[in-house]
């Protein structure tokens, strides 16, 4: 069962909050993010706003995906084969790694419905 | 005469990591998942070592990374193991890592600040690219049963990342200096 967030406020900086999803209300489409071998793939992926982003980790290695200019959301730690959600609600580019092993980087760009 | 060439290479591998050949003679997938898990297990007392001695944030971050990673790859063969109900086999090469490395570690505690950060370092980046290359070029070869095959290769993509980061931190530690 895949852990589930939710990111509120604009991908610029702002103060952002992480909050639990009401998956009923969920209307988006889902994409995957598959980290393996100490890369994300896709490394650039474009989905609309309020699709949801679900990372799955296939390595060994724990990882995370963090927001990368001020944390603003986070998966957590990911184990072997465990996936975590993170709903997009604003428009933006949205760069992030892993925060255990720091030159995995990636970007997200949601875009309008 | 196995076991004689074995430890001789592995004692030249942890005085220098100059040796090119880190296990010599063919080892069966009993002994290379032992020899693989000291090795891990190994790497994971280095790492304690360096947060109880270290200040160094990249030292420290190195750290928590080698305790994170070895324990989830150590983890996964122990789970791997016990499937296959089998007991890893100790052997020569597994004796001589553990022997190094307590070597290692008493040369370790008598340093402090940069000579101390700057010998983990070094010694992690030697060690990671000797493991890599025993694991890929030897270990992986010789493993016969499949899942330990599997195993290696996924544990081989971490220990590659733990080069390039062992590399980035003795870079940024201008041990030379």
């Amino acid at each position: 069962m895949p852990r589930s967030g939710k990111i509120g406020g604009a991908l610029s900086g702002a103060a952002f909050s992480l909050m639990l999803t009401c998956s009923a209300a969920f209307a988006g489409e889902t994409h995957q993010v598959f980290i393996e071998k100490f890369e994300f793939a896709p490394a650039n992926l474009t989905i609309k706003r309020g699709d949801m982003v679900e990372f799955v980790n296939k390595d060994i290695a724990p990882h995370t995906a963090t927001e990368e200019s001020d944390y603003l959301w986070d998966t957590g730690e990911l184990a072997k084969n465990q996936s975590a959600r993170i709903e997009f609600s604003e428009i933006g580019t949205s760069n992030y790694f892993c925060a255990f092993h720091p030159h995995m980087k990636a970007e997200i760009t949601v875009t309008p419905n | 005469m196995k076991l004689i060439k074995i430890a001789a290479a592995a004692a030249v591998v942890a005085a220098s990591f100059t040796a090119p050949a880190f296990a010599e003679e063919k080892m069966n997938d009993l002994e290379i998942a032992h020899t693989a898990y000291t090795a891990g297990g190994l790497d994971i007392r280095y790492a304690h070592l360096a947060l109880a001695l270290s200040e160094n944030d990249s030292v420290r971050e190195f750290a928590n990374v080698m305790i994170r990673d070895h324990s989830a790859v150590n983890q996964e063969a122990g789970a791997l193991i016990q499937k296959l109900n089998v007991t890893p086999q100790d052997n020569g090469l597994s004796q001589a890592l553990v022997k190094g490395a307590a070597e290692k570690r008493a040369e370790f505690v008598k340093l402090s600040g940069k000579a101390f950060d700057c010998a983990y370092a070094q010694n992690e980046l030697g060690y990671h690219q000797i493991v890599n290359q025993t694991v890929e070029g030897k270990f992986i070869p010789w493993a016969t049963v499949e899942p330990l095959k599997a195993l290696l290769e996924d544990a081989l993509v971490t220990f590659k990342a733990h080069e390039k980061h062992a590399e980035n931190m003795v870079n940024g530690l201008h041990c030379g200096s």
